[in-house]
């Protein structure tokens, strides 16, 4: 490390040592935010129009899902389809009523399994916090032990209409994603 | 973490066992070609898991093991929704039981609360006016109507036919609007209580009832024929598929339209008349063939029969007096026992109550239609294709959170 004194001082320039890191950092951030407000709207504008729903029916709120996709009510408006496909390929979860001891390793290992991002809706006054099972033996007190609920709709089952509502109130949280510097 | 079932399996056929040099030439274990057997039976059978996360499988798992196409043996593995109904009624009262046993089916919700309410009023001694039997029998139709039209949207979208979905699920909404102007909420209505039920028909009720029924039974019923029942793309997948032989089904204690498509004509209402049914006229329709077909079709003609009950009852309903027995505060009644039965949209369906004189029962169990009807699926999936799993599976008239209760 040795040299002349000039020398010296490139070095210190172009070694990426705790000064260089920060400016990097900084030049980062400051790139995030200038491409954020373009590029972070369209991206999210993608993502609140192809909501696509696992299909795993943990309760009997299900009812209510196949009645918000039916013709009169028509979730599929709002791009949420049931897709009937993998599961690698949705990005929304909702959690359909009642969770028991045996489901609830079972949806958790599907939420692993899901790409991000991805978003939880917690369906029902049993996925909210056990509902009329709340002394139940085999039923879990609200799922959220188990997944980071975005939007909880409350209800037993909940209407189509509230659930239209929750999809509506998740579009607009995922309006306010904003893009992050890794 | 796929089951424990999976893991029993492989653990029996691992290679320490399977090794056939590693077996003592004088032991009481299997011979060699026993082994060289397991082996091959171990290549040729694959153990499939349908379910929970499966779009055909509903709220359970079926675990398959298949010798190419075809199935070798079927086990339904359930608990994916026991949520423990029968022990939570020995903490709550008679009626306070009302909201939580309408839960298991809660699109067909007026009928388990009926089989209910006919137990506990067996038990206390109450007697229910007669307009509210009628009301009763009104809102069982409605619900029973609302059941089998879901029921056929999921048996249509799982045989890859989306406008069945579609068409059912639309029409359901008249009779989902119809009990949602009785009773207040959509499908779980707690409208039958112990002692009769909550309130009279609103205003209007008849004249929209009568409109809406005469709409589905003239428009819209005749169009399932044509693009479902006539399709002959449906007829190639389920005629002869899943034949189930009237010796069989009695023989397996099946129920309800499972039953009457093996050619036994058993229908509660027709057999052990409650309520009101003794003074109906409706008929039952049964089928001879047993098969898919015939399982997929009778409830549908089922729904002509409760069209015409619903049109009778409001028709010949006395139009005032009393709906409901006034009841004193948590009502009890001496200790015994009862149980009463109805049928439910999918076949009889039982509650057997035992009280010991406190307001709370001392056991209730809940004898339900779709058990019984689950059990025929792995003696009906065994040689059976596994194409045909989701025909056989659906026409089986099950409600998954039924069977776990």
């Amino acid at each position: 490390m040795s040299g002349p004194e000039p020398l010296r001082r490139i070095r210190n320039l172009i070694d990426p040592g705790a000064g260089f890191g920060a400016f990097v950092g900084k030049l980062g951030d400051a790139l995030v935010k200038a491409i954020d407000r373009p590029l972070g709207y369209a991206v999210n504008w993608g993502r609140i129009y192809s909501l696509w729903p696992v299909h795993l029916e943990t309760g009997c709120c299900s009812v209510e899902l196949g009645a918000a996709s039916s013709p009169r009510y028509d979730l599929e408006r709002y791009g949420v389809l049931e897709a009937f496909g993998s599961l690698r390929q949705c990005d929304l979860i909702i959690v359909l009523g009642t969770v028991n001891r045996k489901m609830a390793p079972r949806l958790r290992l599907v939420y692993d399994q899901m790409p991000e991002p991805k978003y939880v809706i917690a369906m029902g006054a049993c996925a909210i916090t056990g509902g009329l099972y709340f002394d139940s033996y085999n039923v879990l007190p609200g799922v959220d032990n188990v997944l980071p609920a975005d939007v909880y709709v409350p209800g037993c089952p909940p209407r189509p209409e509230t659930l239209i509502q929750a999809i509506m109130l998740l579009q607009e949280k995922i309006k306010l994603d904003q893009l992050k510097s890794v | 973490m796929s089951g424990t079932v999976d893991n029993a399996a492989f653990n029996r056929n691992d290679d320490a066992t399977l090794d056939p040099n590693k077996a003592p030439a004088n032991s009481t274990l299997p011979t060699r070609s026993f082994h060289i057997q397991q082996l091959e039976d171990r290549d040729r059978f694959i153990t499939l898991s349908i379910g929970p996360q499966h779009p055909g499988s509903g709220h359970m798992r079926i675990i398959v093991v298949v010798d190419g196409d075809i199935i070798v043996s079927a086990d339904p593995d359930v608990g994916y929704v026991h949520r423990g109904e029968e022990k939570m009624s020995e903490h709550r009262t008679f009626v306070q039981n009302v909201p939580h046993v309408e839960r298991p089916v809660i699109h067909d919700s007026s009928n388990i609360l009926y089989s209910y309410c006919l137990a506990v009023e067996d038990l206390i001694g109450m007697q229910v006016p007669e307009k509210g039997m009628y009301l009763r029998t009104i809102l069982a139709e409605i619900d029973r109507i609302n059941y089998t039209l879901y029921w056929l949207a999921i048996l249509g979208i799982f045989m890859g036919h989306s406008t069945m979905f579609m068409w059912t699920t639309a029409d359901r909404e008249l009779f989902v609007e119809l009990a949602d102007m009785a009773s207040g909420n959509r499908i779980t209505h707690s409208y039958i209580v112990p002692g009769g039920v909550r309130n009279d028909l609103p205003q209007g009720f008849a004249d929209k009832a009568f409109k809406f029924l005469d709409y589905f039974e003239t428009k819209r019923l005749p169009e399932y024929n044509k693009i479902f029942y006539d399709n002959p793309l449906f007829r190639q997948r389920s005629e002869g598929v899943g034949v189930l032989s009237r010796q069989d089904a009695i023989n397996l204690g099946v129920t309800g339209s499972v039953l009457r498509a093996s050619g036994v004509t058993f229908d509660v209402r027709k057999n052990e008349p409650y309520g009101i049914y003794s003074d109906l006229k409706f008929e039952v329709p049964i089928a001879k063939t047993g098969d898919s077909f015939a399982r997929s079709i009778l409830p549908v003609l089922d729904i002509h029969q409760s069209l015409n009950i619903i049109r009778q009852c409001l028709s010949s309903m006395p139009q005032s007096g009393q709906v409901r027995t006034k009841l004193q505060p948590n009502p009890r009644g001496p200790s015994g026992e009862a149980y009463c039965r109805v049928e439910s949209g999918r076949g009889s369906l039982g509650h057997y109550v035992v009280s010991d004189g406190t307001p709370k029962p001392y056991r209730h169990k809940m004898s339900v239609p779709s058990v019984r009807n689950l059990l025929a699926l792995p003696y009906l999936l065994k040689g059976a294709r596994l194409a045909d799993l989701p025909i056989i599976y659906w026409s089986l008239n099950i409600w998954p959170v039924e069977i776990e209760r």
